[in-house]
């Protein structure tokens, strides 16, 4: 067969030269590719190999870690005194987030369906913008925000019933921190819904509330539970918040009231007091580094796998 | 999606005739129940919509009240003292942040230089080279799924990660303890015995270090040293019983028979050693590792958003898929890159838990860095120690510091915007 002219060149061939380059710039690609894959694994042999320094102390044991309702690495330097038990951390971190999710998840989802399914453009232009703001606010100004008007706020309105730092005017702060990404998440899972199922609603008698409230978020719940999920896990890794806002006593307690070191807030105060490299209590942070760790990384790969999973297909 | 007709207005619920609306057509069978009916739904649904005002309205509410409460507990101490002065234990009212300033800058910058191209990078590789094989599309859902999965992994945890990866390096360059041992000093450092001089007044002179293990040295005979400015000269050596020198000069260069040094480095810009230790180069690093999977998702998005036309008139052309990255594809998603680089640079600039977490918490630090090892300190990091100070000074102090945070990323999100706007290639 009689070969193009543009191919009888030479000139215009692959030459060995672009063939390398391109060979070589896939590899170079590929390796930026397999560091984020890199970091995952080195996160996860950091804390296992930390964690490994605590939980080989005699001092603790991991039945007793999982367990133990008392938590004390900060407060005594006594190692034979020193307790070790994750619940009140947990249940600070869980109070707070609790309280977080109360605000953040129906507030978004209602925000959401409002911008997806109601607002003007006008009303949009404002709202859209405002919640890029909220989202964009660095943790630690809420943090700020949560001390300086919400916690007085709240004493003012109670008498005085809570504590300075407590574990609701944190919650509140992380709420707002979430509620944006609720928000976001929640909208486009809400605009992947096609229009002929809103179409078919409204035709068949329904009202706005219904329509929004009965099709069209069952037919986005995958992408609102992952939403949900995402946010969850957020809130749970939320540091700079609650480490101004929530207090440093570990209780173990359902009180909102109260002070509640969360598993975050415990991390930097432990960085923060200097303590010594190498001692029990040093070590303690990287077993609740890598509890928090899981029980983040859990949630988000739930999230991930129920809107990859569970995505209803529209074409 | 455009709204949807029956709620176009702001407040207007009802429906615009023939549109698909409510009560069009009330159902034939018991006319009587379904009006009661539909008046009721309708109502609920006009609540509904309220609550929808309401509620969106809350977030813009809590917005203001941020900002402004900020802005009046900030205002009374924005001056240009809090932008050129240092942090002060003692005298809090002229304390000010300008080392925070230019320490934040250059983290940021360290973190931009690393996060971006690797960033930038596997967003080009998962969008335009897509697998062939079933391994391959196998390993490259699992990289999506892990960058989604990192994207959700807590800050502090990849400070701690970061605490180990560059500040220790997981003690492979000897067990570090904190801020004990230099590890491996690679270049920029020169190391001296530090001497005092006849001279008094804390008058020193260096004399250089041979051997890094002894930490001390004792001077009985006379050695080559250099003085402040560099140069080299033989220092002499006075003995006690023996004639004191009087000249000045002469003094400046004559220590006592005896005198122990302690050693001394002295570090020039390019100071470099391994492991980083509590340096901003190691927190720039770990930033860009809380950053990643925000730059590489954005510019994922506006890879994907370059219609797959432009793409195949370029194969059509003969070009290899490098070739349609480099001359196609890339300059065509530069504008959304570019965007998503610059929300991720904020949100390094805003975050605090990672660098307190590398850094550690301390904040007395009188300027910039001095070296590539040298520790800073950062906005938040700064705001956060002065935020959990009991003296209303400091709280005013951390509400001005907000402030300039905040203006800080204000510009940068204009300057995002302006980009978007300038650069857009309409296709």
């Amino acid at each position: 067969m009689e070969q193009p002219v543009a191919l009888q060149k030479r000139h215009f061939r692959s030459t060995g030269a672009g063939v390398l380059q391109e060979k070589l710039m896939i590899a170079v690609l590929a390796g930026c590719a397999l560091l984020t894959v890199g970091i995952t694994i080195g996160i996860v042999v950091m804390l296992i190999g930390q964690s490994w320094n605590f939980f080989q102390s005699e001092h603790v044991s991991i039945g007793e870690f999982l367990t133990g309702t008392s938590w004390t690495a900060l407060q005594s330097r006594d190692l034979d005194n020193a307790e070790f038990g994750i619940w009140p951390l947990l249940s600070g971190t869980f109070r707070v987030t609790l309280i977080a999710m109360v605000i953040a998840l129906p507030c978004g989802l209602v925000t959401a369906v409002y911008l997806s399914e109601f607002a003007s453009s006008r009303v949009r232009t404002v709202l859209k913008p405002t919640l890029e703001v909220i989202a964009g606010i660095p943790t630690v100004v809420l943090g700020y925000f949560a001390i300086l008007v919400i916690s007085p706020g709240l004493q003012l309105f109670t008498g005085g019933a809570f504590d300075t730092f407590n574990a609701t005017s944190a919650g509140i702060a992380v709420g707002i921190l979430c509620l944006p990404m609720v928000c976001s998440l929640s909208e486009d899972a809400l605009h992947a819904v096609p229009r002929s199922l809103r179409e078919g609603a409204y035709g068949l008698g329904c009202t706005p509330f219904e329509t929004s409230m009965k099709v069209v978020v069952p037919a986005a719940l995958s992408g609102i539970i992952s939403a949900f999920l995402l946010a969850f896990s957020r809130a749970i890794g939320e540091t700079m918040v609650v480490a101004l806002a929530a207090g440093t006593r570990a209780t173990f307690t359902f009180d909102p009231r109260d002070q509640s070191q969360t598993m975050t807030g415990f991390i930097v105060e432990m960085i923060k007091s200097e303590s010594e490299y190498g001692t029990v209590q040093y070590f303690s942070l990287y077993a609740v580094a890598i509890t928090l760790f899981v029980i983040t990384f859990g949630m988000t790969l739930l999230g991930q796998i129920i809107r990859r999973r569970y995505q209803e297909a529209y074409d | 999606m455009s709204s949807l007709p029956s709620a176009a207005g702001d407040l207007n619920l009802e429906p615009a005739p023939g549109s698909l609306g409510g009560d069009a057509a009330p159902p034939p069978i018991s006319v009587q129940g379904a009006s009661d009916n539909s008046r009721r739904r309708k109502l609920y649904s006009r609540l509904f919509y309220l609550l929808c005002v309401f509620i969106s309205l809350l977030s813009v509410v809590v917005l203001v009240v941020l900002l402004a409460s900020i802005t009046i507990q900030g205002q009374g101490m924005l001056s240009w003292q809090l932008l050129t002065g240092a942090h002060s234990e003692l005298h809090p009212e002229s304390a000010g942040m300008w080392p925070s300033i230019v320490g934040s800058i250059a983290i940021c910058g360290i973190c931009a230089l690393s996060a971006l191209p690797l960033g930038i990078g596997t967003a080009i590789f998962l969008e335009e080279f897509k697998p062939t094989s079933k391994p391959l599309r196998l390993l490259h859902g699992f990289i999506q799924l892990n960058i989604a999965n990192l994207a959700g992994v807590p800050s502090i945890v990849y400070g701690l990660l970061g605490l180990s990866l560059f500040v220790f390096m997981f003690n492979v360059f000897g067990q570090i303890q904190v801020n004990e041992s230099a590890g491996i000093e690679l270049m920029g450092v020169d190391r001296y015995y530090q001497v005092l001089t006849l001279a008094g007044g804390g008058h020193t002179v260096l004399i250089p270090q041979e051997d890094d293990a002894q930490a001390t040295i004792q001077i009985d005979q006379p050695v080559m040293a250099v003085d402040s400015q560099g140069n080299e000269f033989e220092l002499s050596v006075w003995e006690l019983g023996t004639p004191r020198p009087t000249d000045p000069a002469e003094q400046q260069r004559t220590v006592r028979k005896g005198a122990v040094g302690g050693s001394y480095a002295q570090t020039g810009w390019n100071y470099f050693r391994l492991p980083f230790g509590r340096s901003f180069l190691a927190a720039g690093l770990t930033l860009s590792l809380v950053i990643l999977p925000i730059v590489i998702i954005a510019s994922q998005e506006a890879l994907r958003s370059v219609p797959p036309s432009l793409r195949e008139a370029s194969f059509g052309l003969g070009a290899t898929v490098w070739q349609t990255v480099r001359n196609v594809s890339l300059p065509a998603a530069l504008p959304g890159i570019l965007t998503g680089s610059i929300l991720a640079m904020g949100r390094a600039i805003g975050e605090a838990a990672p660098v307190l977490v590398v850094l550690g918490a301390t904040v007395a630090k009188n300027s910039g860095p001095q070296n590539m090892m040298d520790n800073v300190v950062t906005m938040p990091v700064l705001i956060f120690n002065w935020a959990g100070r009991q003296q209303a000074t400091y709280q005013e102090l951390a509400a001005a510091a907000i402030i300039v945070l905040l203006v800080v990323l204000l510009i940068m999100n204009s300057a995002a915007i302006y980009l978007r706007q300038k650069m857009r290639v309409d296709v």
